[in-house]
């Protein structure tokens, strides 16, 4: 080609690509102007609230000025805005003063996730078939806004149903006022491994409906019974920042810790001793550990007597509990339980724990009565009052439900499912994940004739959804928390948006809020206000004459102070107020009488012959309960006890894994009466070897590009059994048998430590 | 005076929650290497908690042990460099130049930390997760290998804005990005040349040890070693 010609070819080329560049109007990114003021380079840190899970945590968020691809009026184009950086603990918080675990660092995922769903869908294939079309805001509310009124024309108002995850705080008045003024029943809150048993019991233990808060930093002696008190279980950062204190905060002065479970946790992991107890059978021990106690009267005269009243024989010092009779319930010696109970007395200032895996068994709700009696009889405040507390309930405007949302029950689950609701409210809740097969909850979901989801992810319950309204990500979002623990002062978070939203999505506040006013009547009696900030700030202006972390001479100066602080909290007691005078500011409420209650052996699902293992699935230090397995810094972070990434894996005992030809990295096959599911094996020497254990959040067949067909659901294989005095799901109470079905090369076990290998899988010389 | 930069981390304080680990991905840019390349073993961290099993059920015993670059006075990873890549700055970083850098991968060979990470691909972050990156970290392309680098970016926006201020850095001004996420504070960056500073205080500790010590590497980094029921009954 003569180089003339080239030249004209390029040239005409060039011109013809500008030109269809021109012609298709996707191809065309508008800048759009501004619409707020950085200076470039420069970091600001705005608060926000952590929502990865309930512990409620205050957070800072790095803001820096870059260019994002954005959503404006229904049209795409770049803008200079503020954009998250990095998420950081925020300092002034009572809860975690500064501090952030994994999984709240990954919140900045959620923002950028790749699978957000940017704007209003609805289906139009077949449900589960994933077939959506984009629509208007306008369309899409006033789909929903005429399903509404249809439901009240025909007076079946009753037949709206709300499902979401628990939430605290004005999310949740919010979400109560509407269903109530609609005429719906109220909202059914499920969230798997929600601690309610242990709410109940503190109830009748304590007289607080609440998850306790435990000053661990002047503890002398802590005994957890099963509780990954570092890990997943309560506030686990002011847990931690406690236990840093405990170990190493005052010189000379080191707690004992000791660890009661059959599965070691990561908390586990830190112990002094640990001690393997049969499943279920934790509350013996504990009692096993008060009856010496009580019989050597190594503890004050009457110290325990309301917690213990709780529990039958509890006066008589507890003749069904000697060492030798729990020792043969339990696996632990009888010399064993003795030495505890006289370590336990003769350390300063001690407590037990207990939450988790102990209370996930039929008997939970007796194991955390005995657990919180032996607490009340050791935690005597000899020093500065007790380790356990609770935290006060922030006194904010009328407008707040003092009583924390309670987990719905397996029975009432069911109930709901087979109350055949017309129509559903979807709120990041995921059901089909993870309730048990037999609770039939894919089915019932499938008959509701009409759902929305609030949800910015399709996962396996949204992916049903009819109409998707997509909310803003959290860090896009006004937010608010109230803590429920982790804090000896009453704690408010609060936070405006820290960076103005990518896409075309809307808070599902302001939805609720929009459509209230649109349907008129009492609803719109009951939601006056037009924007959530509003419906925020009328909750929180109250608080200004409580004194407390803000000092402020008018509403709008309180109003500001609180959303640059992150909140509001009220002023520390004093040390030596001690905690449980601390909590008085929320008094105890007496507990409806509840007669003393004797230890119930606990069941399990399928026979020890047939299914000879206890089933543990444990919650996943990364995912939680699974909903944020699609988080990719969290799917490549090593779990800490293996090392395994990216998979599912089942823990066995090296014993175990011997007797059944069972080697490292193998595929076995775990099966109960519900199902199986298969995964490769860890050999582990913390796991008892009648038992195998498998972490929580794998196993997704819908959750976008990093969580899908990864993995097993441990949870689909559980039986429906539930905790018998309080009815919720019991799933530490399935039996299993397990099967080697294949190699390496099948079971495709990713792991971290080992370093880089050519030829992945290769058997390791032996 | 000038800096020298250390890290104590107390292992009686570790819970192993791993926050660290996150946290030094979110603050460095680290690419997510997926499953597929992870299997082959080239997932990176900068900072990795190993796990050290001892005795059977009932009695099962595990340590857990932030491992990181340990900035070592006389590190092996410098001297095999062809291309002066990995070299000392005058306060006492193992400094990695990632446009030296041609991938040779001496550096990782002669660490006996096996800390050093080498980028097999370009890495890549499905839009919009590359809004994510910090501006102050370059992101490193194919070929050339990364490592924990203490923060520097964090170090040098401190020393420049205390320069502006025309100050001394108080200790505890600034923290690596581990460091600051740690609950329990098992992790406590500082300056050792700052007698009165905290990581200072903290590495003359009587639990104070050096991982590898015996190696000769002089690492920057103090481990405290973790207690017992029984030191405290009897001490």
């Amino acid at each position: 080609m003569e180089r003339r010609n080239f030249i004209k070819i390029s040239a005409l080329s060039g011109v013809m690509a500008t030109l269809q560049a021109c012609g298709s109007p996707e191809q065309k990114l508008i800048r759009f102007v501004p619409e707020e003021e950085l200076i470039p380079g420069i970091a600001t840190w705005k608060p926000s609230v952590c929502t990865l899970c309930a512990g409620g945590c205050g957070l800072l968020v790095r803001v820096m000025q870059g260019d994002a691809e954005v959503v404006r009026h229904g049209q795409n184009g770049l803008i200079k805005m503020g954009l998250a950086k990095k998420l950081e603990g925020n300092p002034q918080h009572p809860v975690n003063r500064g501090k952030l675990c994994a999984r709240g660092q990954a919140g900045l995922q959620v923002l950028y996730h790749p699978d957000r769903i940017t704007h209003p869908i609805k289906r139009t294939g077949p449900r589960s078939s994933g077939e959506f079309q984009e629509i208007t805001w306008d369309d899409a509310l006033k789909e929903l806004a005429s399903h509404l009124t249809t439901l009240q024309s025909s007076k079946s108002t009753r037949s709206l149903a709300f499902l979401a995850r628990p939430l605290r705080g004005q999310r949740h008045e919010l979400i109560e006022r509407f269903l109530k003024a609609f005429g719906a029943p109220p909202a059914v809150w499920y969230e798997p491994f929600d601690e309610a048993v242990l709410r109940q019991a503190n109830l009748l233990s304590f007289g607080h409906a609440a998850l306790p808060t435990f000053d661990l930093g002047r503890a002398d002696y802590v005994i957890s019974f099963g509780a990954d008190f570092l890990g997943t279980w309560n506030s686990p950062i002011a847990q931690s920042i406690g236990y840093g204190e405990m170990r190493q905060g005052r010189p000379g002065r080191r707690a004992k810790f000791v660890q009661v479970e059959s599965r070691m946790s990561q908390t586990g992991a830190n112990n002094d001793e640990w001690i393997p107890c049969r499943p279920g059978t934790e509350g013996a021990l504990a009692l096993g550990i008060a009856h010496v106690i009580l019989s050597e009267k190594l503890a004050p005269q009457g110290a325990g007597s309301q917690a213990g009243s709780m529990i039958a024989g509890w006066s008589a010092g507890l003749p069904d509990f000697a060492p030798e009779a729990v020792a043969k319930q339990t696996g632990v010696s009888a010399a064993v339980i003795t030495r505890l109970a006289h370590e336990i007395t003769q350390s300063g200032s001690a407590a037990a724990i207990v939450g988790g895996v102990p209370l996930a068994h039929t008997n939970g709700l007796f194991t955390a009565l005995a657990v919180n009696a032996l607490e009340s009889l050791v935690d005597t405040g000899r020093d500065l009052g007790p380790i356990l507390g609770f935290t006060p309930e922030p006194p904010l405007g009328d407008a707040t439900q003092s009583a924390a949302p309670m987990q719905a029950s397996l029975a009432s689950l069911k109930a709901w499912a087979q109350s055949a609701p017309q129509m559903l409210l979807l709120h990041d809740a995921n059901p089909i994940f993870s309730a048990p097969p037999g609770a039939h909850i894919r089915e019932a979901i499938a008959k509701i004739p009409f759902i929305v989801s609030f949800g910015s992810f399709i996962d396996e319950t949204s992916a049903l959804a009819d109409l998707i309204l997509p909310d803003n990500a959290p860090l896009e979002s006004w937010l608010d928390s109230i803590p429920e623990s982790g804090s000896l002062q009453a704690v408010a978070s609060l936070a405006a948006p820290a960076v103005l939203p990518l896409h075309d999505t809307r808070a599902m506040p302001d939805v609720l809020l929009g459509l209230a006013h649109q349907l008129g009547g009492d609803v719109a009696k009951a939601l006056p206000w037009t924007t959530f900030d509003a419906m925020l700030r009328a909750a929180f202006v109250p608080l200004r004459t409580r004194g407390g972390s803000i000092n402020a001479k008018t509403d709008d100066e309180f109003w500001d102070a609180a959303q640059a602080q992150g909140g509001w909290w009220s002023t520390p007691a004093q040390p030596a107020g001690g905690a449980r005078s601390a909590a008085s500011s929320s008094a105890p409420v007496t507990a409806a009488k509840h007669p003393p209650m004797a230890m119930a052996a606990p069941e399990f699902a399928g026979s020890a012959t047939d299914f000879p293992f206890y089933f543990l699935p444990y919650v996943s230090q990364s995912f939680g309960d699974g909903s944020l397995a699609n988080l990719p810094w969290l799917q490549e972070l090593p779990d800490v006890l293996t090392s395994a990434m990216w998979s599912s894996w089942v823990e066995i005992n090296p014993r175990t894994g011997e007797r059944l030809g069972i080697k490292h990295g193998d595929l076995v096959e775990i099966a109960s009466q519900q199902g199986s599911v298969r995964a490769p094996a860890i050999l582990s020497p913390g796991i008892a070897p009648d038992m195998v254990a498998m972490p929580v959040g794998q196993g997704h067949t819908n959750f976008g590009r990093f969580a899908s067909g990864r993995g097993a659901n441990p949870l689909s294989i559980l039986a429906p059994l539930a905790e018998h005095e309080t009815g919720l799901l019991a799933w530490a109470a399935t039996r299993v048998k397990l099967a080697r079905v294949g190699g390496p090369e099948q079971g495709k076990l990713v792991l971290f430590a080992g370093g880089m290998s050519g030829f992945p899988h290769e058997e390791e010389p032996r | 005076m000038s800096h020298k930069w250390g890290l104590v981390v107390d292992l009686d304080r570790c819970t192993g929650c791993e926050a660290c680990v996150v946290a030094c991905h979110a603050e460095n840019n680290i690419p997510t290497a997926g499953a597929d390349q992870a299997e082959r073993g080239r997932a990176m961290h900068w900072i990795r908690v190993e796990r050290y099993w001892e005795g059977d059920f009932p009695n099962p015993r595990i340590r857990f042990q932030p491992v990181l670059c340990q900035q070592c006075d006389e590190a092996p990873c410098e001297p095999v460099c062809p291309t002066y890549a990995s070299y000392h700055t005058p306060e006492g970083l193992n400094a990695q130049v990632y446009n030296r850098c041609i991938g040779t991968r001496f550096c990782a060979n002669a660490c006996p930390y096996s800390v050093r990470f080498f980028n097999f691909y370009n890495p890549k972050w499905d839009m919009p997760l590359q809004l994510q990156l910090n501006p102050d970290v370059s992101v490193r392309s194919v070929g050339i290998m990364e490592k924990c680098t203490f923060c520097v970016q964090r170090i040098k926006s401190a020393e420049i804005q205390a320069e502006a201020e025309k100050r001394e850095l108080k200790d505890g001004e600034f923290t690596t990005a581990c460091a600051q996420s740690c609950a329990s504070k098992a992790l406590v960056f500082g300056d050792l040349n700052d007698s009165n500073s905290e990581v200072s205080r903290l590495a003359s500790s009587n639990r104070g040890t050096k991982l590898l010590g015996e190696l000769g590497t002089r690492p920057n980094v103090t481990y405290l070693e973790r207690g017992t029921w029984q030191d405290a009954k009897n001490g």
